[in-house]
Parts: C-alpha cells; sequence; structure tokens
C-alpha cells in the first residue's frame, strides 16, 4: 500500500518536472549580440564567395571589371538569401 | 608602454608557439601549442566518457549523468532536424560537437590556448561538414543533386538570375559556418584580455570595477561556447537534413 502511494507521488513529481522543463526549453531565447553576429556573418560569407569568383572569372576569361561586378552584386543578394532563411528558420521555432 | 621585448598585447594568447620544428616535404607540421590544446581536448572527452559511463548502473550517479545528457542532447537534435535517417550520422555529429564545446571549455581556462579562436581550425571543421554533405547529396540522389539549385515556382526568366545566387548562397555555408565560431571565440577572448588590462591600469581601488566585470563576462563566454559548439552542430544537422530533403 505504502508502495503505491509512495509510485503514485513519484509519477506526479515526474509529470510536473516534464512541464516545467518543457517551458524552459520555450524561453530559450539569444541576446542581441549572437542574433546581430549570425545575421552579418551570413551576408560577408556569401558577399566573400561572390567577391571571390568575380575575382577567379576575371582572371581567367579577362573580362577586367565586370565579372567583380556582376560577382559583388549576385553575392549581396546571395547574402539577402541567406539572412531571409535563417529569419525563416527562427520564425519556425 | 612595454618595455622593450615585453608583450602585453590583448592578442598575445592567439600567438602559435611551435614546440618542435619539424617540416615533411616542405610542410610545417611542428607540433604547436594548438595541437597540444587539441590532444588535451581529445584526451578530456575520451577519459570523460568511458570513465563515467564505465560503471554503466542503471540509476546513474552524477557524472554518468551528465555523458548521458550529452548524449541525448545530439541525439534528440538529430531525430528533431533530420529525423531516421540521422541516426547514421550520430557519431559524426556527436564528435564534431564534442570536440568544439571542450575545445571552447578547455580554452576558457587561464593560460590554455584556444585553437577554435583560428580561421583555419574552424574552416578545416566546416570544410569537413560541406565537403561531406556535398558527397552525400550526390550519392542520395545523383545527378538530380544540381535541382536544389533550381527553385520550382519561379517564373523562367528569373532563373539565370536565380541559379547563381543560389549557388553563391551554397558556397557560402562552410564560410559562415567557420566564421561565426571563429569571430565569438577570438571577439570573446580579446575582450577578456582587453578588460584585465583596466584592472592593472586603472588608479587606486577603481581597478576592481573591471574585474567585477570579467567575472560577469567569464560567465557569459561560458555560455557563447557552449551555444557556439550547439550552433554548430545544429547547422551541421541542417545540411545533412538538406542532402536528404531537397527543398
Amino acid at each position: 500500500m505504502v508502495d503505491e502511494e509512495k509510485l503514485q507521488e513519484l509519477k506526479e513529481r515526474i509529470q510536473s518536472a516534464k512541464v516545467t522543463n518543457k517551458t524552459q526549453q520555450k524561453r530559450k531565447k539569444e541576446s542581441g549580440a549572437g542574433f546581430g553576429f549570425k545575421i552579418s556573418t551570413e551576408i560577408i560569407a556569401a558577399l566573400v564567395v561572390g567577391v571571390g569568383i568575380g575575382l577567379i572569372v576575371d582572371k581567367y576569361l579577362g573580362t577586367k571589371p565586370f565579372g567583380l561586378i556582376i560577382f559583388f552584386i549576385f553575392g549581396a543578394l546571395a547574402g539577402f538569401l541567406n539572412v531571409y532563411r535563417v529569419m525563416r528558420r527562427i520564425e519556425k521555432q | 608602454m612595454a618595455a622593450k621585448g615585453e608583450k602585453h598585447s590583448p592578442l598575445e594568447q592567439f600567438e602559435i608557439i611551435p614546440f618542435t620544428k619539424t617540416e615533411i616535404a616542405g610542410y610545417d607540421i611542428s607540433f604547436t601549442n594548438s595541437s597540444l590544446s587539441m590532444i588535451i581536448t581529445v584526451a578530456v572527452i575520451t577519459l570523460f566518457l568511458t570513465l563515467t559511463v564505465n560503471t554503466r548502473s542503471l540509476v546513474p550517479t552524477r557524472m554518468q549523468l551528465i555523458s548521458e545528457l550529452m548524449y541525448n542532447f545530439v541525439a534528440q537534435l538529430l531525430s528533431d532536424t533530420v529525423g531516421d535517417n540521422g541516426k547514421k550520422y550520430f557519431p559524426f555529429v556527436f564528435s564534431l560537437f564534442m570536440f568544439v564545446l571542450i575545445g571552447n571549455m578547455v580554452g576558457m581556462i587561464p593560460y590554455q590556448f584556444t585553437f577554435t579562436s583560428h580561421i583555419i581550425v574552424t574552416f578545416a571543421l566546416a570544410s569537413v561538414v560541406f565537403i561531406g554533405v556535398t558527397i552525400l547529396g550526390f550519392v542520395n540522389h545523383g545527378i538530380k543533386f544540381f535541382t536544389f539549385f533550381y527553385i520550382p515556382g519561379v517564373p523562367f526568366y528569373m532563373h539565370p538570375l536565380l541559379i547563381p545566387i543560389e549557388v553563391i548562397s551554397y558556397l557560402s555555408r562552410p564560410i559562415s559556418l567557420s566564421v561565426r565560431l571563429f569571430a565569438n571565440m577570438l571577439a570573446g577572448h580579446t575582450l577578456l584580455k582587453v578588460f584585465a588590462g583596466f584592472v592593472v591600469a586603472m588608479p587606486f581601488f577603481t581597478g576592481a570595477l573591471p574585474l567585477v566585470f570579467i567575472v560577469a563576462l567569464t560567465g557569459l563566454e561560458i555560455l557563447i561556447a557552449f551555444l557556439q559548439a550547439y550552433v554548430f552542430a545544429i547547422l551541421t544537422c541542417l545540411y545533412i537534413n538538406d542532402a536528404y530533403h531537397l527543398h
């Protein structure tokens, strides 16, 4: 009899612990600086790749300024796309 | 300000000091403080995980609980993002997560080198993920993997514009992955050292103020060390998921 009561009590405790655990997980938030870091690295990374491709294209095709200009713009757009994807991923959570 | 020969730069901590001078086929493979730090990290992980799980008791001790928590954490992460396919990649993601996490934590010990604050280390880790995921995509989908860059439901004249953007976005993954970890560790450790410099430089007892700040910053740094390892692991999971489900 005593064991039954104890088990029941334990069950309730586990249940309440699970509930608090879930609410704690939901509350997890990021700091503003961390968020800014995330966004800025996405833009910078895409720009680095875009400029890199532009320079390589210029070097091997001899289209001196135009490859850089075009791929710089592509890189910037890809950066925006990255940011958009990050934002969508955050909103899903 | 410092006397000649002395160095008090906040960036001094990131200096690579070779312990041996080894060179094979023109490549410098000297054993450095960075390598030592990595070996310590791997040793700590191996010893901790094997010793704590050694007892294999059904009711875990505190230490065993920590190991099991880490295991569950990564397993949960993989099953949440990738699903059933993800089980195969558990060893890889778990090793990566533990290496970055314990590497950051070992770096938090004073006088200890932080290898994650060097971009070449994080870029190598990110490259392994990137190349592995690309190969995985080709293995799963063959030549159809290229449709990853093709967005359905867009007017046909937009594709010449969108495909290069998609390709650049894909290629930027390893860079953003590595720069995020590297920059966070570099900035945090530099900030700590700059404030440590204020403690000495400020007159009378006002130096206690930055000291209090350092204590708070150290706590924040430990949080960031964990958070960055988590971000690295979750992004790896997301990329593996992308290799399975295009779009």
